[in-house]
């Protein structure tokens, strides 16, 4: 053998977290994280989305069996999460501005095809301080988008419903001729504030999500969701 | 939501926009529209509205209203008739008993010649929106509820016993419903957090969900009780999920409408009625309304529009966007008051007022800037640092990353509805499914050219005691080499790593079949013999991300690996001896070699040189045969003895 140990391969959605995580680096923001098995109040109550309300219905989620009696518990649906998680933290230290992205794994009950799988990759970013606008959100995205996919690719918002943003926007972004969905953003709910502990009138913040296996597909090319979960070398060793 | 953009046009004077127009308006101004369907001589637009938009914009009224806010058309003024006026005394005898669910509660009595059959105008309104036509009576109904989001129901008089009471259900107790669409009866058995509207006799309908058999309208029936009604949306929710009965009717109350509503929907169904059928005579509306609906009133400075939206908005046309979307505007010195539309329940602080000037007035309006710096930054997770740390030294180590599922067939936690048996639980290690992909990998090792499958997984797990970060390596050693073992290479690895790193990982290695596996937690926490924490992002390994290497779809049909060994004279380079092989290949198996010829032995002997070629044949659309295989290795045999070299 001529290399006795040749080098091995990261995984697509590696690379494509870090390149991410990099991109904000150097816009100030940190990499934070958070638990992948959540309680129904980071996940859902603290993000506005109550118990018997038709919003709980955007996203099929995974309930883990308790015992009476014990905090229910689900398999995140989102990243989101994070955000409640860590504006507690900054409520008890004492607030202060704060930029983070937290990519990490999110589960979905959902039936699986080549653009659905139940378990994902996400990343959400937020950006809280006394003054957050819209203008600032977009300069973020499209920032992060032509960082990742060149300087010639256009972003666009149209309005949209997530409990935990308002104002809401879906985030679509042109690339090679074609409009994309990407992601989901807005302005942080004051709701949101005020279930973590924060004065919803002194803060304001914007938040987004994206899914990072759709960025990994769209930059390596490879067309089903599900192939980056068998751990198959003849994908990872391509990369 | 399904939208006929004929039934839309009912609501303007002026030609409204073609259905592609709106649905271009509509995606950048309120809401995404799924589809457009024709149907006869209509456009049915699929209009996905969201629950904070459901509380109005679930009915052609709402529609109608975007449509006029986004463009500017005037709606229609009086479009609808008041209903008629009572001819009759004759009432019914109605009792709220739950006041927290039944938030107002009108019902008229009225009398018909017959039920007369649906009339060609409804069929084609309802069958552009996927409804059936009924009869009269039922269509008027529909009708109503598509129009403005009213729910109804009507009930065949003769057949109420008594008094109508709205009340919470007798545990256990049980009802026929009606169920015109499938044509059989169900019968379901209540609980004491449901609610009914119920006579002397027992329950006729479950409120907001479904209504009874036993007083449902016949062919023959004369004499109606119409119900407009307002239930709480969280109880009409538990019970028609429960009950597996999602209505259109349930999906308006779940939403939750205003009880304002009730008026209008109780009006339109009368004026409908007494328009399919013009002898049709009305008792008075019998209105239970215990706590009338509040106006929500909204404090807005119009500066907040600038400050949040990060673009200047003529405040002109921020007050006409308001009054286009039905707000009452009087301006102060400093600030607005804003009475909201009671249908509009999603509007209660001054951030919704934002996205709506923000989303009329057009996002495309927006340009971007980029927040400040600011003096602190947060640390980094040190759990993610570390995990990137020792993906990169692994992957200098020859490993590659695997990823795998969390949900697998056994575990300590377990999921309540799970998709299949096999992913029933949470992973509580990563090892058993590293073994799987080991063994997989094997199988490919030729084509991967390995002589040694090496993975990593670095992924959450769920013991019994908590949620941690865990590593798992595995090494399947393939070719055999002396002194070389799955076990020896991992273990030389695992203490090359706490080497290079200087933490201890304390491993747990475990056989599956040749493999071998270390399984590790590194979950970063105080004291866990973790290496003190200075990592940069930049340090990582940013692989090819950015280098434009994209997938090379692979077969997933087996292959076929051939090897040729053969004598040659001494002046003799492996360049063309590959040279040869690749010509002849070239030409028998073009596409179908996907691999080789690689070298993989030499040595010279008695003034000749030896060469082993390996080879690796694949077809993409089928399995290849032997029979094919050995074609191509025949005619290679021919071309090397036609250079006068020595097949082994």
């Amino acid at each position: 053998m001529k290399e006795d140990s040749p080098r091995g391969h990261l995984h697509p959605i590696t690379t494509t977290i870090r390149e991410i995580c990099l991109v904000f680096d150097k816009l100030g923001f940190s990499v934070v994280s958070g638990p992948e098995l959540e309680t129904e109040f980071h996940n859902f109550d603290a993000l506005n989305v109550p118990a018997d309300h038709p919003a709980r219905d955007m996203q099929d989620t995974f309930w883990i069996k308790t015992k009476k009696g014990e905090e229910k518990k689900v398999l995140r649906t989102h990243t989101s999460p994070v955000q409640v998680r860590f504006m507690q933290q900054m409520a008890k230290e004492g607030p202060k501005p704060f930029k983070i992205i937290v990519p990490g794994k999110v589960y979905r009950n959902e039936a699986t095809d080549t653009t659905h799988e139940a378990q994902f990759y996400q990343v959400e970013g937020l950006y809280v301080n006394e003054r957050v606008s819209m203008a600032e959100l977009k300069g973020v995205l499209e920032h992060m988008m032509k960082k990742l996919f060149g300087d010639d690719v256009e972003i666009r918002f149209r309005p949209s419903f997530f409990p935990f943003t308002e104002p809401s926007v879906e985030v679509d972004m042109r690339w090679r001729g074609k409009w994309l969905e990407m992601g989901g953003a807005g302005l942080v709910n004051p709701k949101v504030f005020e279930a973590a502990g924060l004065d919803s009138k002194k803060w304001q913040g914007f938040a987004f999500g994206f899914g990072i296996d759709r960025i990994a597909m769209l930059k390596f090319g490879y067309d089903d969701v599900r192939l980056g979960y068998t751990g198959d070398l003849r994908l990872i060793n391509q990369f | 939501m399904k939208v006929s953009r004929n039934w839309l046009q009912t609501y303007f004077e002026k030609p409204i926009p073609k259905a592609t127009e709106l649905a271009e308006l509509f995606n950048f101004h309120a809401f995404e529209v799924e589809g457009i369907e024709e149907v006869d001589d209509d456009s049915v637009l699929d209009v996905k509205v969201l629950p904070d938009r459901a509380h109005y914009a679930l009915s052609h009224r709402g529609i109608a209203r975007e449509v006029s806010v986004i463009t500017g058309m005037p709606l229609k003024a009086h479009r609808i008739p008041t209903g008629p006026e009572a001819t009759l005394t004759k009432m019914p005898e109605v009792r709220v008993e739950n006041t927290q669910f039944c938030r107002r509660y009108m019902a008229r009595y009225a009398e018909i010649p017959s039920v007369k059959g649906s009339n060609p105008h409804a069929e084609a309104m309802l069958s552009a929106i996927g409804q059936r036509a009924i009869h009269s009576i039922v269509d008027a109904t529909n009708i109503v509820m598509f129009d403005c989001g009213q729910p109804l129901h009507i009930f065949d008089a003769d057949k109420v016993v008594g008094t109508i009471v709205v009340r919470n259900a007798k545990e256990g107790e049980k009802i026929l419903l009606l169920d015109s669409v499938a044509g059989a009866d169900r019968e379901v058995a209540l609980l004491a957090t449901d609610h009914v509207i119920a006579d002397d006799e027992g329950p006729i309908a479950i409120a907001g969900v479904k209504g009874g058999k036993r007083a449902g309208i016949v062919s023959t029936t004369r004499h109606l009780i119409i119900e407009s009604a307002n239930f709480d949306p969280t109880s009409v929710r538990r019970t028609s999920t429960r009950l597996n009965l999602r209505s259109e009717s349930s999906k308006r109350y779940e939403n939750e409408i205003t009880p304002e509503l009730t008026a209008t929907g109780m009006n339109d169904v009368c004026a409908l009625i007494l328009h399919n059928i013009s002898e049709a005579q009305f008792g008075p509306i019998v209105d239970t309304y215990p706590v009338k609906a509040k106006q929500t009133h909204i404090d807005f400075d119009p500066a907040y529009l600038e400050e949040r939206l990060g673009i200047t908005v003529p405040l002109a046309d921020a007050r006409d966007i308001l009054m286009r979307l039905g707000v009452h505007v009087v301006e102060k010195k400093s600030s607005w008051q804003l009475s909201i539309p009671y249908e509009r329940l999603d509007l209660m602080d001054p951030v919704d007022i934002v996205e709506e000037v923000g989303r009329v007035y057009g996002y495309d309006k927006v340009q971007s800037a980029l927040p400040p710096a600011l003096e602190d930054m947060v640390p980094m997770d040190k759990t993610f640092y570390w995990t990137e740390y020792l993906k990169d030294l692994l992957v200098t180590q020859g490993f590659s990353e695997a990823q795998t599922y969390t949900l697998v067939s056994k575990g300590h936690c377990e999921v309540s509805y799970p998709l299949a048996s096999d992913k029933s639980a949470l992973r509580e290690r990563l090892t058993p499914k590293m073994g799987e992909v080991l063994t997989m990998n094997a199988h490919n090792a030729d084509l991967l050219g390995l002589e040694t499958v090496k993975v990593f997984e670095i992924g959450k797990v769920f013991p019994k005691s908590g949620e941690k970060v865990s590593i798992a390596i595995g090494v399947l050693q393939i070719k055999k080499k002396k002194g070389v073992t799955s076990e020896s290479v991992l273990r030389e690895v695992v203490a090359r790593l706490e080497k290079i790193s200087g933490a201890s990982f304390a491993a747990r290695f475990e056989t599956i079949g040749g493999a071998m596996i270390a399984e590790a937690d590194i979950s970063m926490r105080e004291g866990s013999g973790v290496p003190s924490f200075k990592g940069k992002l930049s340090e990582l390994d940013s692989g090819l991300f950015s280098k434009g290497k994209r997938y090379i779809p692979f077969s997933r049909y087996p292959f076929i690996t051939r090897d040729i060994a053969l004598f040659a004279p001494a002046d003799t380079d492996e360049e063309m001896v590959q040279h040869v092989i690749q010509t002849s290949l070239r030409d028998s198996a073009d596409k179908l070699l996907v691999k080789g010829p690689d070298c993989f032995d030499r040595f010279e002997k008695g003034g000749k040189k030896s060469f082993a070629f390996r080879m690796i044949f694949q077809a993409f659309d089928r399995t290849l045969s032997d029979e094919e295989v050995n074609g191509f290795m025949q005619a290679l045999y021919t071309a090397v003895k036609g250079k006068g070299w020595e097949v082994r």
